[in-house]
C-alpha cells in the first residue's frame, strides 16, 4: 500500500522501527539550519525517486513537490534519473581499477550542464542519490563539488542523513508488506 | 572554408518559413517568408547546410532527409537551417512544387547576396555554394565542417551521429580519475580494435 503524506508514513511504521518513525519527523519533516528549503526538499524528492519504493516514494514526493518550484522538482528528478545511469557506469569503472578509464563513456548526460537550478543544489542531489547506489567515488566527487560551491560540511551531512532515513523508511515499509 | 574552432559568422537572411505551406492563410507572398538570424534560437545547437542550386536533382533527396530527421535534431536541442544562394521566391516555388519538400520542417535561407556563403568560404568558382554542412555549438563555435564536390549526396545519419558524439561529454564529476592506481596495459592498447 502507499501513503499520501509524511504523517501517514510515520503512523505506518511498525513498533520495531520506532527510530525510523522519529527520524522521519526530525530529519525529513523538520528543516535544519544547514540546508535551505530547496536544498532540503530537493534532496528528499531525488532520494525518494532513487529508492523507488511503492510504499514510501509517493508520500515523500508529494511532500517535496508541495514545497518546490516545478523547475526545482524537475531538476531533483533529473538528478535521480541521470545518476541512475552514471552511478552504474562510473561505479563499474571504479570497480575495474582504472583499466577502462581511457575508454570513452559515449553517454548523453547533457542535463547536468543545464539542470535549471543552482549547480550546488543539483550536485547536492546527485550526491544524495549516489549514496543510495553505493558508489564510493561518485559520492566523493560530488561532495567535492558541493563543498567547493560553498555548502558547509553540516549541509552535506544533512543531505546524507536525509538519504539514510528515506532508505530506512522504504526498506522497513516495503519489507513489512512481505514478511 | 571556415573550420572547427572558429566562430560561425553572424547573418540575417530572408527565409521561407518551415512547415506545410498549403496550411498557411497567406494574403501576399511575404506571408511565406520570415527572417532568420544568427541571434535566433540562442542556446541551441545549429545545423547549417548549403546546396548549390534549387531545382537540381540530388538536393531534394538530402534536404528531405534532413527534414525526416528534424525531430531527432530537435530532441538534441539543435535547429536545422538549409541555405542556397537562390532567392526566397525560388525557394518558395521549389518547396510548393516538390512532393518531398512541401512540408519541410525547417526554414530555407535565401543567401541572395552570397554574404553567408562568402563568410563561411563555401562560395565556389561557379558563384554558388558548395555542398557544405556545419554543426555549430550553442556558443557559436563550429564543431564539425564537411564539404563534398559535385553531386555527392550527404549522409544525414552521419551528421546526427556526429552531433550525438559531440553532446556526449562526460559532464559528471563521477568521471574524475584518481590516476594513481591505473594500470593501463600498453601492449593491450596497441592490439585493441580501434
Amino acid at each position: 500500500m502507499s501513503f499520501d503524506n509524511l504523517e501517514q508514513l510515520r503512523e505506518a511504521m511498525p513498533t520495531y522501527a520506532k527510530d525510523t518513525k522519529l527520524n522521519l519527523g526530525s530529519v525529513i519533516g523538520t528543516l535544519g539550519q544547514h540546508l535551505d528549503e530547496q536544498q532540503h526538499w530537493g534532496t528528499v524528492l531525488a532520494v525518494a525517486a532513487a529508492v523507488r519504493s511503492e510504499t514510501t516514494t509517493p508520500a515523500l514526493a508529494a511532500e517535496a513537490r508541495a514545497r518546490l518550484s516545478p523547475e526545482a522538482a524537475d531538476a531533483a528528478l533529473g538528478a535521480a534519473s541521470v545518476m541512475a545511469m552514471n552511478n552504474i557506469y562510473y561505479r563499474a569503472k571504479h570497480f575495474l581499477h582504472g583499466v577502462y578509464d581511457d575508454v570513452r563513456a559515449g553517454l548523453r548526460m547533457q542535463f547536468i550542464a543545464a539542470p535549471g537550478v543552482a549547480k550546488v543544489d543539483f550536485e547536492l542531489w546527485c550526491l544524495a542519490v549516489s549514496t543510495i547506489a553505493g558508489c564510493e567515488s561518485c559520492v566523493g566527487s560530488h561532495e567535492q563539488v558541493v563543498r567547493e560551491g560553498g555548502l558547509s560540511r553540516e549541509g552535506v551531512n544533512d543531505a546524507i542523513r536525509i538519504a539514510a532515513v528515506i532508505h530506512a523508511a522504504a526498506a522497513t515499509l516495503d519489507a513489512a508488506e512481505l514478511v | 572554408m571556415i573550420t572547427i574552432g572558429q566562430q560561425f559568422p553572424e547573418f540575417e537572411l530572408t527565409a521561407v518559413i518551415p512547415g506545410d505551406l498549403s496550411a498557411v492563410d497567406a494574403k501576399k507572398p511575404e506571408d511565406f517568408f520570415t527572417t532568420v538570424s544568427s541571434e535566433d534560437n540562442e542556446g541551441k545547437w545549429k545545423i547549417v547546410f548549403f546546396w548549390p542550386k534549387d531545382f537540381t536533382f540530388v538536393c531534394p533527396t538530402e534536404i528531405s532527409a534532413f527534414g525526416k530527421l528534424n525531430a531527432e535534431f530537435a530532441d538534441r536541442d539543435a535547429v536545422v537551417y538549409g541555405a542556397s544562394t537562390d532567392t526566397e521566391f525560388v525557394h518558395f516555388a521549389w518547396r510548393i512544387q516538390h512532393e518531398d519538400l512541401k512540408t519541410l520542417p525547417f526554414p530555407m535561407l535565401a543567401d541572395t547576396k552570397k554574404e553567408l556563403a562568402t563568410a563561411t568560404g563555401v562560395l565556389n568558382a561557379d558563384g554558388v555554394a558548395d555542398r557544405a554542412t556545419f554543426i555549430i555549438d550553442p556558443t557559436g563555435e563550429v564543431q564539425f565542417a564537411m564539404v563534398t564536390a559535385g553531386s555527392v549526396g550527404r549522409n544525414v545519419d552521419e551528421v546526427l551521429r556526429v552531433l550525438d558524439a559531440l553532446q556526449t561529454d562526460e559532464l559528471c564529476p563521477c568521471n574524475w580519475r584518481k590516476g594513481i592506481d591505473s594500470t593501463i596495459n600498453a601492449g593491450e592498447l596497441m592490439t585493441a580494435n580501434i
